[in-house]
């Protein structure tokens, strides 16, 4: 038993260790700054949501126009995910089971909404649709309304939700081979079969994962429908538009009520996250393995 | 450098990595570790660097406890199993980084180490490769590269975690005959650490064979291989057939043939004369005798492997339960007697026999 | 042989085309009608200079401070065990999941004169919100997920053994740290802050609260595009979002460009 409290001689530390002071200084350093700096803005919108109350803030939340920008945001991400995994899905089975030319090219494609501001990703809409553009007339004449109704709002949530689901599957399904689906056709599986037996429960867990974060992102994205929405109230706001409108108009704890919301979805993706890289990491692409 | 091991141990959470070991190693001796996995080897080696700090026991450097320097203050030169090489480093900056970061006072100009990294990678014969990134380099090309920075502070033991475990066959030789030889000009103190006892009989001056924490057997190539102390060591070395057989006053019976109870260390009390033993008997310790001479026990061939000077055959034998695996020369395998299927006496022209404790 | 290439194929490139190529090749096409002269003159007007300065310059602070932090962050979550570790570990993400707006409204709130720790910078004479400062500390908050989340990884990665190597070579931990650890994540490190850089220039959400968005002096160029949108100055939005995105590919470009360098030096990594 004396051996298990015995410990090196005083002075010696194991060679690949900092001292015990400069750890605890670096770790309070870290959790200090990470606490000022994402902590407690989070902390303060609760805290601003409730300022008035319970009351106030469910009052705030039950308002006609907060309701109907909470059902467009779920109309929005009900439209726009679904098909970004359809996406996501055919785009990784033709890059990682096949091979061509221009592979490479294709794959930084897919990225590139990633690196386009979300302001001119609602652009790109506007000028396409807008009245100045070449399609106008002929959409004024099939009274088809794009920009500044539901269509729009779903095209730049696409736009910036695109690259989501496509990148978590591409790099697992690459590393993962062709030899299951090889295997499965082998025994006389269809194509189809082996993409629901064998590919499909093979990424199960980064598709849940891609999506979590497609999701997030198309329910709290900002900059392009804003540019897409023309901020009619109770009709185009989603609720990260619906919450600038409240802010702008002084109306702090309605604001503060929706941000509330949104806040505590964020905190669901970020709950809902962290267990899938803990406890699915292998099954992730190797990004996100803990 | 004279290195003595007192009675060190290691203990690991609750688990025992190291139990007691106590060993001497002679100013430039080459002694190899040998061991399975988890048999310790590696934890000593690590001791002895100062990577691990023992749980309790001394070792001393040419008399000295060197228990309370760290790493860096053992001045020990250290070659990884992965090699460890500095990535993000030129070969020339890897074997200069020992020089580059002495203090000051006791750092030698830039001239200086440029010239003496450069001197080492040509004693390595890596001399022209200074500006390739390790990356660059093949794996045999690696590990002299980590030898050459581990010669760079002038160690005063070398210190060798599985030096050949991650390159091909032929590469491993080569190093092998290539080490053996730089260790013979250097004079300086070896450890290295093998579970492949090739490597160590072949290259060591002496073998250390370690079985879960503790040290079964130290000693020349010859003695372990030839005499082997304990059960371990016997089963451990060579390719043995194991036989159970049982002990009668010291003498047990094995194909046929008494040996007496090999004299081991038991530690406490006197070794048992009577009852259930093992025994070993290497394949090149079994006679294979044709139907004319009639002595041993009758067996039947039930596989040959014709390949190399010496033949491998494998037996059915009449009483035992598992076949038994021999080496016999070429000729007599050519005489044409040893055919599959073939009846034949087998006998144990020697074996090792030790009382079987539980 | 593997069924279903050229559907699958085809709907991606069809779906790229319409929902992404297309519609960025309207932008440049829209640009390029412009001509050069006009191009010119707009992209050389003093607000668009100005607002497309401003995006850059504090975008740069911004990711130049997630460096310090973002490494000392991951070092603190890769290297050592405390409680809450999980928790805080995270937390690193939620600038990537709190939208933007929500984001923008709390810090504005936090750093505005009254604000929680506003109050306390109003006190030494420093105004956070609605000045540039503000513009920084939101685009902090933006880029740091960016470098943690790059440099995390590779720390990860680092062999135990190259660091006793060190150690057995006589160098102290600093040492260690200095001359091996940070250089052989230095490239990692280069990515983060490049990403952080390159994902602040074209921020909006989270800037355009605290901003104050005074012309010339703290209006960004994602707000100038909007209000050029709003005079239907279409022309003017158009080349305000060319610039930015020329600065967005040349960064993208450097960024590949590094990881490219950087697996032909060091191997994978």
């Amino acid at each position: 038993m004396a051996n298990v409290f015995s410990r090196a001689p005083i002075g010696l530390r194991s060679a690949v260790n900092e001292g015990a002071i400069t750890r605890v200084s670096l770790i309070l350093t870290a959790v200090v700054f990470l606490a000022l700096f994402l902590i407690m803005p989070l902390v303060l919108v609760f805290v601003e949501a409730f300022r008035q109350g319970v009351g106030a803030y469910l009052d705030a939340l039950k308002e006609p126009d907060a309701l109907s920008a909470m059902r467009l945001t779920v109309t929005v991400a009900v439209i726009a995910v679904p098909l970004n995994v359809l996406f996501g899905l055919a785009a990784s089975w033709a890059i990682a089971k096949f091979q061509f030319r221009g592979k490479n090219l294709l794959i930084s494609l897919i990225d590139l909404p990633f690196s386009v501001s979300p302001v001119i990703s609602g652009l790109v809409w506007v000028l396409l649709f807008g009245s100045h553009a070449a399609l106008s007339p002929w959409l004024q004449a099939h009274d088809i309304q794009i920009l500044f109704a539901l269509p729009g709002l779903v095209l730049a949530t696409m736009f910036v939700t695109f690259p989501f689901v496509a990148r978590e599957l591409i790099p697992l399904m690459q590393e993962q081979g062709t030899t299951d689906e090889e295997a499965a056709l082998s025994l006389g599986a269809s194509g189809l079969q082996t993409f629901w037996h064998v590919t499909l429960p093979n990424v199960r867990w980064a598709l849940v994962y891609g999506v979590l974060l497609c999701t997030a992102r198309a329910i709290g994205e900002f900059g392009a429908v804003s540019v897409v929405s023309g901020h009619i109230r109770g009709k185009t706001n989603t609720m990260p538009l619906h919450v600038e409108i409240l802010y702008n108009e002084y109306s702090f704890v309605g604001a503060f009520a929706v941000a509330s919301v949104l806040a505590l979805l964020a905190l669901v993706t970020l709950g809902i996250k962290s267990i899938l890289e803990w406890r699915y990491g292998n099954q992730l692409a190797s990004g996100h393995r803990h | 450098m004279r290195i003595s091991i007192k009675n060190v141990t290691k203990q690991f959470d609750r688990f025992p990595a190291l139990g007691g070991v106590s060993l001497e190693i002679g100013s430039g001796e080459l002694v190899a570790l040998l061991g399975p996995s988890g048999s310790g080897k590696t934890t000593l080696l690590r001791s002895i660097a100062g990577l691990e700090h023992p749980s309790s026991g001394q070792i001393l450097f040419d008399g000295e406890d060197v228990s309370n320097l760290s790493v860096g203050q053992r001045r020990i030169g250290f070659a990884f199993q992965s090699y460890a090489l500095f990535r993000h480093m030129t070969v020339l900056n890897n074997v200069a980084f020992g020089l580059k970061v002495r203090p000051r006072k006791n750092r030698p100009s830039r001239a200086e180490i440029r010239k003496r990294a450069t001197e080492l990678l040509d004693l390595v014969q890596l001399g022209g490769l200074e500006e390739r990134f390790p990356s660059q380099l093949s794996g045999g090309q690696r590990q002299r590269v980590a030898l050459a920075r581990a010669l760079a502070i002038e160690p005063r033991v070398l210190l060798l975690d599985e030096p050949f475990g991650a390159l091909d066959a032929k590469v491993r030789k080569e190093l092998r005959r290539w080490l053996r030889q730089l260790h013979d000009r250097l004079g300086l103190t070896t450890i290295f650490v093998t579970h492949d006892q090739e490597e160590a009989l072949e290259l060591a001056d002496r073998v250390v064979v370690m079985n879960k924490g503790e040290i079964e057997q130290a000693g020349t190539p010859v003695e372990v291989y030839d005499d082997p102390a304990t059960a371990f060591v016997s089963e451990f070395l060579g390719t043995v057939n194991t036989f159970q057989t049982t002990l009668n006053d010291g003498i047990a019976e094995v194909l046929g043939t008494e040996f007496p109870v090999a004299d081991a260390d038991v530690g406490e009390g006197p070794q048992r004369r009577h009852g259930p033993a093992i025994a070993y008997v290497r394949t090149h310790e079994i006679e294979l005798l044709s139907r004319e001479h009639a002595v041993g026990i009758p067996a039947i061939v039930r596989a040959v492997f014709p390949f190399g000077g010496a033949i491998r055959v494998e037996l059915a034998v009449e009483g035992y339960d598992m076949p038994i695996q021999v080496e016999v020369p070429r000729a007599f395998f050519e005489a044409g007697e040893v055919r599959v299927n073939s009846g034949l006496f087998v006998r144990a022209t020697n074996a090792r026999v030790f009382p079987q404790y539980n | 042989m593997i069924p279903g290439f050229g559907i699958s194929l085809g709907f991606t490139i069809v779906y790229l085309g319409l929902i992404v190529l297309i519609p960025l090749a309207g932008l440049v096409l829209r640009s390029a009608g412009l001509g050069w002269s006009e191009l010119y003159r707009i992209a050389t007007d003093l607000r668009t200079v100005n607002a497309i300065w401003l995006s850059v310059w504090t975008a740069f602070i911004a990711a130049i401070i997630n460096v310090p932090f973002g490494v000392l962050v991951a070092w603190v979550m890769v290297r050592y065990r405390f409680p809450g570790r999980r928790l805080l570990d995270a937390a690193v993400d939620l600038p990537f999941a709190l939208p933007t707006a929500v984001a923008g409204i709390a810090l504005t709130a936090l750093y505005a004169p009254n604000g929680w720790v506003g109050a306390y910078l109003e006190e030494w004479g420093i105004k956070a919100a609605y000045t540039p400062l503000g513009i920084v500390i939101a685009l902090t908050f933006i880029g740091l997920p960016f470098v943690v989340r790059t440099v995390q990884p590779l720390m990860e990665d680092i062999d135990k053994e190259v660091e006793e190597a060190a150690a057995t070579l006589g160098a102290g931990r600093f040492q260690t740290v200095r001359r091996v650890i940070l250089p052989s994540i230095l490239p990692a490190v280069i990515t983060g802050f490049a990403l952080a850089f390159a994902r602040a220039i074209g921020e909006y959400g989270s800037v355009v609260f605290i901003a104050g968005n005074i012309p010339y002096v703290s209006e960004i160029a994602p707000l100038l595009i909007i209000i050029r949108l709003e005079e239907y100055n279409y022309a003017g939005a158009t080349t305000v979002a060319t610039l930015m995105l020329m600065i967005s590919f040349a960064l993208l470009i450097s960024i590949n460009w590094i990881q490219a360098m950087t697996r032909r030096r060091y191997g994978n990594g």
